[in-house]
């Protein structure tokens, strides 16, 4: 993994901000996107993203994200 | 006890969190963490009611889910806002500021009879503000409470429920008492040394809460329940309102305080590093406890009766507002840059990668800050006088208060409360990593939810309403439709209401778990620069309060007697709504006629016994 | 300074083997936050923007938002 567990997690939070932000935004500067095109490429974002950090697998990072319950 | 914590703190190993294990709140305060444990228990319960009844109207108005009446949406959201904002942010001030006071003065509170004597004070006043509002959904009981968070007259009341929170403010009172009790002791035994930070937070929220609470109190008192016991038969709705604000304003710092005490004392500890500025903290809080109250007016840009120059005065004065906030910002910021550079991070913004994201804690209290600088933008636009009438009444505004108390509050209170409550019940947080999603999901949940009321707002939809919808209108919508505008609303606030399930589920694990040694050490930041580099005169609480005042008479003695010279004390005689408690008085006068008979007739009776005894 | 000050200057120094522990300790002088610089001029930038933006769409544009082409809002087109 490129980034921990946790870090892909706050990642893709801030992904959902920009994503919802978006096509408001391409639509001032006439990219006028359907609401499925935009749910598209939010889908492809986002895998893009997890694609991202889980590869190269090296799994010698410890993280903690098996809880210490 | 410094040493004690040294040699606990070398015990562990696998911890993940930078803080070191040590002496808990409780092995330290027991009988006060029982206090601030029961008034964190009350709050949650407040806030898992007051979530439940926002789940309920969003899927109400955006009409995805109509389980009920529309009149009873009205009974909902007067629980959602009550619960929520004044028992839930409330329950949990009275329990972090206790936390703070006898920590950072290091001594236990006075008399603990009496800090349980106010928190049962508080408890009684938010049941019978609750009974009140809950009697709303039967039509059995003749009891209503369906006056919103705001309580405008005409709409009114049973007498409950401003008793209700008179008696809860009063419990706030004692609160309020019981902390300058412990610092005046510990003046004395202390004397010429600084107010400790968080102590100092406590004391200039708390005169603040003082000064502002004295709106709401007369409103309620001298108006607002005498009317709905029908002892006056009408009321001035504009100088309530007035009133109503003059208190209604700076309860938002009052729930706002707490947070950026969090963000203070706790966000710098967490990140790694020290708190950037103790003066500077200072300087915050005076500025908050001088500017919060001569500002209510900027609520009331749209209410006719006040003048357009008292209005301009509130918005100046709410312009000065933004400055703490800004310096919060740099400060709180600075602070956490200190510790990730401290933990090795590097560059202009790689060092944001050197935060402990992993931490509930640290992450919610982050995730809240940021949301709060949108919020921030939101609330610049608020208080222009000419912008707001654009928003004022819109859905707007519930999106920019999701963002500040739904967020930059209640995200931070939450991440706090998995600091808390392992240090109030010496229990390891039941499960890290779900506490994450957690704050992760009410982040992301209130990006959909904020965002899609912000957007509404600007297209005109009205808060406040079961059915925005209308027959012969359109909303001419943006970018995309009302119906997505909906769909957004709904989505966030079912990923909210999930949240608040995963919350619960974290509190319960912990709660129910077993004692553990690997709880961190009780204790909050240390400061870069600390008191001694600021000015003595920051700690002079009485010059700060009646600066305060002084500042509250200029702000609102012109504008409260221009309202009573055009509408009476008692105003127009208004009608009151609903009309059911013509019924209550109806009632009280049937008793009190039934009382004058019997009266009567015992006294007939007496005399004829009287008279036959004599003859 | 109070007893609970001192025990979070101890805090700072006990560590233990931990895995966030902080691996250098800057002082009030070496420390300059340049990211918070930053951070506050992003956030400065932003504010400023919106709000030339808001009074082009709100008071030039007469609408209460950006409906269409931004180029309308604020009368380039």
């Amino acid at each position: 993994m490129r980034i921990s567990t946790e870090g892909l997690l706050i990642v893709l939070a801030f992904t959902v901000v920009l994503v919802v932000e978006l096509r408001t935004v391409l639509a001032w500067f006439n990219l006028e996107l359907t609401v499925f095109e935009s749910l598209m490429f939010s889908v492809a974002l986002i895998v893009a993203i997890v694609v991202w950090a889980l590869f190269p697998q090296d799994g010698s990072r410890d993280t903690d994200a098996s809880g210490s319950s | 006890m410094s040493d004690a914590t040294v040699n606990d703190a070398a015990k562990t190993t696998e911890s993940t969190t930078s803080e070191p294990l040590g002496e808990t709140y409780l092995d330290k305060f027991p009988a006060e963490a029982k206090v601030v444990r029961s008034a964190l228990y009350s709050s949650f319960l407040a806030l898992a009611l007051g979530g439940l009844f926002g789940v309920i109207q969003t899927l109400h108005r955006t009409d995805f889910l109509r389980i009920m009446e529309s009149e009873t949406y009205y009974t909902v959201l007067t629980a959602h806002g009550v619960f929520l904002v004044i028992a839930f942010t409330i329950f949990f001030l009275v329990g972090v500021f206790t936390w703070a006071v006898t920590t950072s003065l290091d001594r236990e509170v006075e008399d603990i009879r009496f800090t349980w004597a106010w928190l049962g004070t508080m408890t009684a006043g938010a049941a019978m503000a609750a009974a009140a509002i809950l009697a709303g959904f039967t039509d059995s009981l003749d009891m209503s409470a369906d006056v919103l968070f705001t309580f405008y007259a005409p709409m009114q009341a049973h007498p409950l429920f401003y008793l209700g929170l008179t008696v809860f403010v009063v419990g706030t009172w004692m609160a309020g008492a019981d902390w300058f009790r412990s610092w005046f002791a510990w003046k004395k035994e202390n004397p010429g040394e600084r107010i400790p930070l968080p102590t100092f937070m406590v004391l200039t929220t708390m005169i603040m809460w003082y000064v502002a609470t004295l709106g709401v109190a007369t409103a309620i008192l001298a108006f607002l329940l005498p009317w709905s016991l029908g002892l006056i038969d009408s009321v001035n709705p504009t100088l309530t309102r007035t009133l109503f604000w003059f208190f209604g304003h700076p309860v938002v710092y009052f729930w706002l305080m707490p947070a950026y005490m969090m963000w203070y004392v706790l966000l710098p500890k967490l990140s790694g590093g020290k708190l950037f500025s103790d003066p500077l903290a200072r300087v915050v809080f005076v500025l908050f406890l001088l500017l919060s109250t001569p500002v209510g007016i900027h609520h009331q840009y749209l209410d006719p009766g006040i003048s357009e120059g008292f209005k301009f005065i509130a918005m100046t004065n709410t312009m000065f507002l933004l400055l703490p906030s800004l310096l919060t910002a740099f400060t709180v910021v600075a602070s956490m840059e200190h510790g990730a550079r401290q933990r090795g991070g590097t560059g202009r913004i790689g060092w944001l990668k050197a935060l402990p994201w992993r931490d509930p804690v640290f992450a919610g209290m982050a995730l809240a800050g940021l949301m709060f600088a949108a919020g921030g933008f939101s609330g610049m636009i608020n208080a222009g006088m000419n912008i707001n009438y654009l928003v004022h009444n819109t859905l707007w505004v519930p999106g920019h208060f999701h963002l500040t108390v739904g967020t930059a509050v209640a995200l931070t209170f939450m991440a706090a409360s998995y600091w808390f409550i392992p240090q109030l019940t010496g229990k390891k947080l039941w499960n890290r990593p779900v506490a994450l999603v957690q704050v992760v999901l009410w982040f992301v949940g209130m990006t959909f939810m904020a965002n899609a009321m912000h957007r509404a707002g600007l297209l005109g939809m009205p808060r406040r309403t079961a059915e925005p919808q209308y027959d012969g209108f359109e909303y001419e919508a943006g970018v995309g439709s009302v119906a997505e505008l909906d769909a957004q609303i709904a989505l966030g606030g079912i990923i909210l209401t999930l949240s608040l399930v995963l919350f619960f589920a974290v509190i319960i694990g912990t709660v129910l778990g077993s004692r553990s040694d690997e709880v961190p050490a009780n204790g909050y930041a240390d400061t870069l620069s600390g008191p001694e580099d600021s000015p003595k005169i920051l700690d002079n609480l009485k010059l700060w309060f009646g600066l305060a005042v002084v500042l509250v008479i200029i702000a609102y003695t012109f504008p409260l007697l221009s309202i009573i010279e055009r509408g009476g004390l008692f105003g127009p005689d208004i009608t009151a709504f609903p009309q059911s408690i013509d019924i209550v008085s109806m009632a009280w006068l049937t008793v009190e006629q039934y009382a004058t008979d019997t009266f009567t007739s015992a006294t007939e009776v007496a005399q004829a016994t009287i008279d036959g005894v004599l003859r | 300074m109070s007893s609970a000050t001192e025990q979070n200057q101890a805090d700072q120094g006990a560590g233990g083997p931990q895995l966030d522990h902080p691996v250098r300790e800057i002082g009030h002088d070496e420390y300059d936050p340049i990211g918070t610089l930053t951070l506050i001029m992003l956030y400065f930038l932003l504010l400023a923007f919106l709000w030339v933006f808001m009074y082009f769409v709100e008071f030039l544009g007469n609408d209460p938002t950006v409906i269409g082409w931004i180029g309308t809002g604020v009368g380039m087109a």
